[in-house]
């Protein structure tokens, strides 16, 4: 076709117009952006859901693979030693939920909604918690309360060891991350309600319950849920301090370490699964209702200075703040002491790791080097998935898929995943089997596992990047790879390396998620202090995990000044 | 084969937009759209919030094409292309630069993927820097220019590869009044000089009248009308039309011959005849301005009135004016002159005329 005549152009338009759908040919871009979506939807389906299959799978098997029904769950709660694990879990979880969110929410109305001193001080002491593997804290209790500990007097002969412990070692670890939903709810104070209330006359007391507290209950509701979840999966405290009181989750470490029986290993998993499962709803729900809460016309609550107010947030937050600092301290101290309770002069003793059980300092290496890896191997794949799932044209159905598998980890405890990957990985039919026991595996599980919140972290970046971008570079026929890697990754820089330091600290203190997938040339330096612990070797346990702490700490603190410079050089557009 | 479709003009179209229909589920944002926009033109699309406006220029852009009907461009079919393969610069009421890229890179962004030298990529953005009178805000980022000025750079930036159609969406809206005013002047001034046929979107009428060739006044995702400034406002094809594009009096009446009307016991003689039969009820639209009150003397539709509350409007007054004798008020705009001349003021009694060429009369729907 050489030349048309409008006449035979029109001809044509007419014909086309008879009603005949159009559908857009897809570009080379197009094409290989889905591509691209499909192959990290695959990977997700091969680390995240075939893993869960996996477990699903043993839960409904008899010993020789067979398919059974039901049976192992029947025999599981035929099982009334097992079976009151259930029932001790909740408890536990209740109390420390009930706890840890009352504390939560007292210091985030202190930090938030009053004029104390030291507000930055306290913010700083009370993100301690997340630099450490949840074992740190139940050390520390032994230290303090336990048979040989200091103040063992303060509980009136009650054990440490047991529902006391773990409640007190779940609240230390849960704090951090319910105190920034917390301060989150009640940092989105609309100030006109408030003004509202002071011009109808009401007590400041009046004006707590009728407004603070509802204006911040679906942060209440969101973090019952997330604490509650967290203390029901979790493995590390019980593990250390939990004596003779069995919760599910050291049920199933102990069914799959101890005796080797994975079916039952499997249907304790599954059970953990439910909470994790309704927690995750909950929270999906409660987020969608919280930003439809705060208009866009709302204005930001300023507090005022109140002598009485402010003295009394003080003294609260300080002893908060003092009970974090304690339990730290104290895990330091005892790891200094060259033998607890008779000789406490310092020493470097239990830090000579190499001369114990445990794995050494190659431990310690280990997990540095698989931190390193997950930090940079995950926001790698974060990033690129949380983009394409933004940018693709069309594809909805592809998309929609993607979002839910990358949400899914949220709704999966990390010794469930764990469990899993064992079933999955070492299966002999799977062609990846290779990569059990070594280091890849606890990559990839690790990315996995803290995948969701990472993601969320880059969707929310790149919403923030004007929508149009892409359409422009495509306008100018420039191809999206050249756009994402000039605009859209350093206009996002900020928020990627927010995720490489998340998932850095978090793979650097994780237990639960790789407690069955280490091998002895790749032990992890928290799997070092559970084993040392397990072994007696209390001291040295605590001084490996105060090697982990100050690394978490070092880490953050030269990621706050490499920030600081590299953003200030290559973010210098931002500056009007 | 179907019957052609004959199209008039000498000259065949650049853009030749045939049935367009673009449903988002159940909802039907354009119904059957036929536009034919000729080389060179400057074409706006007016109409109220939610009209289709934008839903139209981003099936021309290929952002979200149409659900049927076809498009063709320059006489080849672009209905079904992807993005980059169409020919066209787009400008977002957002601006939409890239915001850590120095002016000069987001200018000549295009230009190094169309493989150009850097010797012609730095030629070809100054040269562009300096067809928007920004050549030396270069090395600046995009943050540290004014709105006026980051809009100045989209649009040099949708020019970069010379397109051969350049869309608009709302440029000016995110703008200040006065900045707005200037810019308007600009980007028509340029648009002349490239010849560069454009299409631009827009809610303010204002903006349409003045930098247009022809409107496209759009309701509810259908074509209204199609015309000149001056055919749109002057003679509206259509009630909607009449009231979306400046301020209007729509006189409810009563046809009385095929020339006259009842206007609530006023009879306005009409020009135009009119092939209703007496007793159909009419809508008579007159723009304010249009009210004469000097020279009455022997013209038809001359009438007594009752001048009301007078607001200084600036450069006019705007008045009510009370047809006596009847039940119909008008609203009247009365230059200053007139005013000042006649000694009009509030409460006194006058005389005007509402012309029978400027009545544009409609059926009233029923
Ligand atoms: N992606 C979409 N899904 C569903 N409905 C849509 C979508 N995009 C537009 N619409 C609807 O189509 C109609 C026309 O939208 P469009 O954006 O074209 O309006 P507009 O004329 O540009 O209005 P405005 O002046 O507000 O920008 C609106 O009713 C809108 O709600
Ligand atoms: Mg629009």
């Amino acid at each position: 076709m050489t030349s048309v005549t409008s006449n035979q152009l029109d001809a044509a338009a007419a014909e086309a117009a008879r009603g005949r759908p159009v559908r857009q040919r897809m570009s080379r871009d197009d094409l290989l952006m889905r591509i691209m979506l499909v192959l990290l939807t695959l990977w997700l389906v091969g680390t995240v859901l075939l893993p869960l299959g996996a477990l699903l799978r043993k839960s409904v098997e008899g010993p020789a693979g067979e398919f059974v029904g039901l049976a192992n769950f029947v025999q599981y709660f035929s099982n009334p030693a097992l079976t009151a694990s259930i029932a001790n879990s909740i408890w536990i979880a209740s109390i420390s939920t009930v706890i840890c969110v009352l504390l939560s929410f007292a210091f985030a109305y202190g930090l938030t909604r009053t004029c104390m001193p030291g507000r930055s001080v306290f913010k700083l002491v009370s993100q301690i918690p997340l630099l450490a593997p949840s074992l740190l804290p139940a050390i520390s209790l032994v230290y303090l309360f336990g048979n040989q500990g200091i103040a063992k007097d303060v509980l009136l002969g009650a054990s440490i060891y047991g529902p006391i412990g773990i409640v007190i070692g779940e609240v230390f670890w849960t704090f951090p991350h319910a105190l920034i939903i917390m301060t989150t709810a009640l940092a989105t104070a609309d100030a006109r309600l408030y003004e509202a209330a002071a011009a109808l006359k009401a007590s400041n007391w009046r004006t707590f319950w009728t407004v603070t507290v509802p204006g911040a209950r679906y942060g209440l509701i969101s973090a019952t849920f997330v604490v509650f979840t967290l203390v029901i999966t979790d493995f590390g405290v019980p593990k250390v301090i939990g004596g003779q009181y069995n919760v599910l989750a050291t049920d199933i470490y102990k069914q799959v370490i101890g005796q080797q029986n994975f079916r039952m290993g499997a249907v304790v998993g599954l059970l953990l699964l439910l909470p994790a499962v309704l927690s995750f709803a909950v929270d999906q729900y409660v987020q969608r209702r919280q930003s439809a809460a705060l208009s866009a016309r709302a204005v930001p609550y300023e507090p005022k200075p109140d002598r009485a107010i402010d003295t009394f947030a003080f003294i609260a937050c300080g002893l908060i703040a003092a009970a974090v600092l304690i339990v730290i301290g104290m895990a330091f101290f005892a790891s200094l002491a060259t033998l607890w309770p008779y000789n406490l002069t310092p020493s470097l003793k239990n830090y000579d790791f190499d001369n114990m059980d445990g794995g050494g300092w190659q431990s310690f290496y280990n997990s540095l080097k698989m931190a390193g890896m997950t930090a940079v191997v995950g926001t790698a794949l974060v990033f690129m998935g949380a983009y394409l799932v933004e940018k693709t044209k069309g594809f909805h159905t592809g998309r929609f898929i993607f979002q839910l598998l990358a949400l899914l980890p949220l709704a999966v405890p990390g010794i469930v995943l764990g469990l899993g990957y064992i079933f999955f990985f070492n299966a002999p039919s799977n062609p990846a089997s290779f990569i059990y026991g070594t280091m890849a595996i606890l990559v990839l599980c690790t990315v996995a596992h803290f995948y969701s919140v990472a993601h969320l972290t880059a969707v929310t970046a790149l919403k923030q990047l004007d929508q149009e971008i892409e359409t422009v570079s495509a306008s100018l026929r420039v191809p999206f790879f050249r756009t994402f890697l000039l605009v859209t990754l350093p206009v996002c820089l900020p928020a990627v390396l927010d995720i490489a330091m998340y998932l850095f600290v978090n793979a650097l203190t994780t237990v639960s998620a790789v407690v069955f997938l280490y091998a002895p040339e790749t032990t992890l330096a928290s799997i070092a202090v559970l084993n040392m612990d397990d072994a007696g070797d209390v001291a040295p346990a605590a001084a490996m995990a105060m090697t982990i702490f100050f690394a978490a700490t070092l880490v953050r603190v030269l990621y706050i000044l490499l920030t600081r410079s590299v953003l200030g050089r290559t973010q210098a557009w931002r500056r009007r | 084969m179907n019957a052609p479709v004959t199209i008039t003009q000498a000259e065949k179209p650049y853009l030749v937009i045939r049935s367009v229909t673009k449903r988002f589920g159940s909802f039907t944002a354009l119904q059957d759209i036929d536009l034919d926009i000729h080389k060179g033109e400057f074409i706006s699309f007016l109409g109220p919030s939610g009209c289709g406006k934008t839903t139209l220029l981003r099936a021309i852009s290929g952002l979200d094409v149409q659900t049927t009907g076809s498009i063709h461009q320059d006489g080849r079919d672009i209905s079904n292309l992807p993005v980059n393969e169409r020919d066209f610069g787009i400008v977002f009421q957002s601006y939409a630069l890239f915001p850590n890229l120095k002016i000069k890179d987001n200018v000549g962004y295009g230009l190094v993927s169309a493989g150009k030298s850097r010797k012609e990529i730095a030629e070809r953005v100054s040269e562009l820097l300096g067809m928007v009178g920004l050549a030396d805000q270069a090395d600046k980022y995009p943050a540290q220019l004014s709105g006026g000025q980051q809009q100045r750079i989209s649009l040099a930036r949708a020019l970069a590869l010379s397109p051969g159609l350049l869309l608009l969406d709302e440029p000016l809206s995110a703008l200040d009044a006065r900045v707005r005013a200037r810019l308007r002047g600009e980007i028509r001034d340029l648009q002349r000089r490239l010849g560069i046929t454009t299409v631009m979107v827009t809610h303010d009428q204002e903006e349409a009248l003045t930098m247009s060739d022809r409107i496209v006044v759009m309701s509810k995702g259908r074509i209204e009308q199609i015309g000149t400034p001056d055919e749109v406002y002057g003679k509206p094809a259509s009630p909607f039309v009449a009231d979306f594009v400046g301020r209007m009096n729509f006189i409810e009446g009563k046809l009385v011959d095929a020339a006259s009307a009842d206007c609530r016991g006023a009879v306005l003689k009409l020009d135009s005849a009119l092939t209703y039969a007496p007793g159909t009820p009419v809508t008579i639209c007159l723009r304010p301005e249009d009210v004469v009150v000097r020279d009455t003397s022997g013209a038809a539709n001359a009438f007594d009135v009752d001048v009301g509350v007078m607001e200084f409007m600036g450069n006019h007054f705007s008045t009510t004016l009370h047809v006596l004798g009847s039940n119909l008020n008008i609203s009247a705009d009365l230059s200053m002159n007139d005013v000042r001349d006649l000694g009009i003021k509030p409460g006194v009694r006058a005389k005007a005329v509402l012309p029978a060429e400027r009545l544009r009369v409609f059926a009233t729907a029923a």
